[in-house]
């Protein structure tokens, strides 16, 4: 007699499946369809039009934060990467003894209230904040900086250092797998330290940069709470745009069409990157 | 005059407070098969590091070709190495890896193709460069990581313990290839093992460590059969060893007592008369004399009581007590002649006569 195979882990998985399809997937589904609709001041009217793909990109406000938005995650992330790259390899390979505890601190710092950390950088860069402060006393400016805050730099400061904890966990966990034999095997045979880290270490390691790059793109891209708190003008980015169409703008449509165009592009931004260290990746 | 390709001067390493190598000279002659032997934490491969550039020794030297070399970065060093656990690079084929020293070289990419195939065809691994090292098993992984090294044509190749991840009988037919292409491209090899029969199969000369330090440096069939210390004479083979004293000492040979018993030992220049010593003597080097036999004459004969018998295989050990404070291992391989009347387990109890050379008895100090 055959043993049947078990599935009763589909019916473990089932309620999970249910949960994740009904809140998740069929309002992303909802979401989807109405992209192609209109609104009137009553009501969402269903023809299917492209109106709302075409209104992103030709009324200026929208075109030019869409692309705000994709050039400010674009700098984060990479100033993430740039910046967790040194600190997870010396971790990794020169301070070995105090990995575990410097590890740690770097969760901590993930573990703490999100807003409370923009608010915290909402009062070091002020005009009045820690930095101009310091500055000042120092005899280096005699006004205070003003576009420390309420500024493009000011999104980009607070977010690379709320998005550096996600991006040094990603690049350390790829950099364990480089192991020290390796390193002194490409040395061996004639490499020196710079030609072993770029044909050993960095291509060994690229999955994990791939994976923070993507955390912190994906994650300041589409952030709306920090501009709105240190952004001012300049800083506006898309996410706020869109909770405004699901807001008192009350536009939907207009909302899941610019919704799905970030997500589209995002993912080209994406992959645009992957072929880019592809190419690095491979030898002349 | 041989011609040095390496000379080790004194070289002292400490790690913290443990001594690892202490004052390690050699000289080791270009083209050999010489083995650094000994137990796990003698030294061996901290030496070996040293001479590639991956540890700096706290003090001496390392000539190679009259240069030292004792400062230069592994990148500079005309050696290569075959790590422990092949490092072999993941992330590409096993031609990226075999090439990857001749990529670094800048050298134009048909003659990188004509090398690396020569390369796999030496280590019979044709057909396999576009796998990955995930794809290979650990003897395949281990030939991969010597074309590697050995496309660069070093003058001289350091080796860690290269066979110790493989099954006993691919290390067999390893150590045999190995040293086929030593013999065939004419590479110095140093190799590192703590397997004693490795190192006696392989090398031309073993240089044994202990603690930090030389203890014997010698061809194979010298260190096996004359032993300069007790460390010697039991880490390599299996040997005998007695205290005794020395009686007197004589032009071509020492008199010493072992238990009352007076036994003709190997010269040992080094004796002194009522000197306390080892002696040591191989077991397939006891001879048992059979009544019937008397065309050979022994130096020694020694009469005692067979107490144990172990069979092992080709060979039979068995252990003869002499008197109450000398018991004495042999052993004899098992023949099919019919007159030789192989000893078996039911010998136990019987009186027994060895017999055996004064040269295969040798004298200890220590």
């Amino acid at each position: 007699m055959a043993i049947k195979k078990k599935r009763t882990h589909i019916y473990l998985l089932l309620p999970l499946y249910a949960y994740y399809g009904l809140f998740f997937l069929v309002p992303l589904g909802i979401l989807f369809i109405y992209s192609f609709w209109l609104t009137s001041t009553t009501k969402i009217i269903p023809i299917f039009t492209l109106h709302n793909y075409i209104e992103m990109f030709t009324k200026e406000l929208y075109r030019t934060i869409i692309f705000r938005s994709l050039y400010i995650g674009l700098v984060i992330g990479l100033l993430c990467v740039l910046l967790s790259y040194p600190l997870a390899y010396a971790l990794t390979f020169k301070y070995k003894k105090l990995q575990d505890a410097i590890l740690y601190l770097i969760l901590i710092s993930l573990f703490s209230n999100y807003l409370v950390r923009v608010y915290a950088w909402k009062t070091i860069l002020g005009n009045y904040g820690f930095i101009n402060q310091i500055l000042t006393y120092l005899g280096i400016i005699k006004q205070p900086l003003e576009f420390l805050l309420y500024s493009k730099t000011a999104v980009v400061i607070t977010l690379v250092f709320i998005l550096v904890p996600y991006t040094i966990l990603p690049i350390f966990s790829s950099l364990q797998n480089v192991s020290i034999d390796l390193i002194e095997a490409a040395k061996d045979l004639g490499a020196n330290p710079t030609r072993a880290f770029f044909k050993i270490t960095l291509p060994l390691s690229m999955p994990g940069v791939t994976t923070g790059f993507i955390f912190s793109f994906i994650l300041s891209a589409g952030d709306y709470v920090t501009p709105q708190l240190v952004g001012g003008n300049s800083g506006l980015m898309i996410g706020r745009i869109i909770s405004d169409q699901f807001g008192q703008s009350y536009n939907w449509p207009l909302g899941s069409a610019i919704s799905y165009m970030m997500i589209f592009l995002m993912i080209i931004i994406i992959n645009i990157f992957i072929w880019i260290t592809r190419i690095l990746k491979l030898r002349s | 005059m041989d011609k040095y390709s390496i000379e080790i001067k004194n070289i002292h390493k400490n790690f913290g407070n443990v001594v690892a190598v202490k004052d390690f000279s050699l000289n080791i002659k270009d083209g050999e098969f010489i083995s650094l032997l000994g137990p796990s934490g003698c030294g061996k491969t901290t030496l070996l590091r040293i001479l590639a550039g991956f540890e700096f020794a706290d003090s001496g030297d390392v000539f190679m070709n009259g240069k030292n070399i004792s400062n230069l970065p592994p990148y500079r060093r005309p050696l290569n190495m075959v790590f422990q656990r092949y490092a072999l690079f993941p992330h590409m084929t096993v031609f990226e890896n075999i090439a990857f020293s001749q990529f670094l070289k800048k050298k134009p990419s048909k003659e990188i193709e004509a090398k690396v195939n020569e390369m796999l065809r030496l280590v019979q691994l044709e057909g396999y460069g576009g796998r990955k090292p995930n794809q290979l098993s650990g003897g395949q992984a281990q030939r991969v990581a010597l074309a590697r090294s050995v496309i660069n044509e070093p003058q001289v190749l350091l080796l860690d313990e290269p066979l110790g991840a493989l099954d006993l009988k691919i290390r067999k037919a390893m150590q045999i290839e190995l040293k086929n292409i030593q013999a065939k491209l004419g590479i110095t090899f140093i190799y590192v093992t703590h397997d004693q029969e490795e190192a006696l199969v392989m090398s031309d000369r073993i240089v044994l460590m202990n603690a930090g330090m030389i203890i014997q440096v010698d061809g194979s069939k010298n260190i096996y059969f004359h032993p300069n210390s007790t460390f010697s004479a039991t880490f390599i083979g299996e040997s005998n060893i007695f205290p005794g004293k020395v009686d007197s000492l004589l032009s071509d040979h020492n008199l010493v007592q072992i238990d009352g018993f007076k036994v003709k030992a190997r010269l040992n220049s080094e004796a002194t008369i009522d000197g306390g010593v080892f002696l040591a003597i191989r077991p397939e080097k006891v001879k048992r004399i059979k009544s019937a036999d008397t065309t050979k004459a022994y130096d020694n004969k020694l009469i005692g009581e067979i107490t144990e018998v172990i069979f092992f295989g080709s060979i039979v050990k068995y252990t003869v007590q002499i008197s109450a404070g000398l018991k004495i291992f042999a052993q004899e391989v098992i023949s099919d002649d019919q007159d030789l009347n192989n000893i078996s387990e039911s010998n136990i109890g019987d009186k027994i006569t060895l017999g055996f050379s004064k040269e295969d008895l040798n004298i200890l100090l220590k």
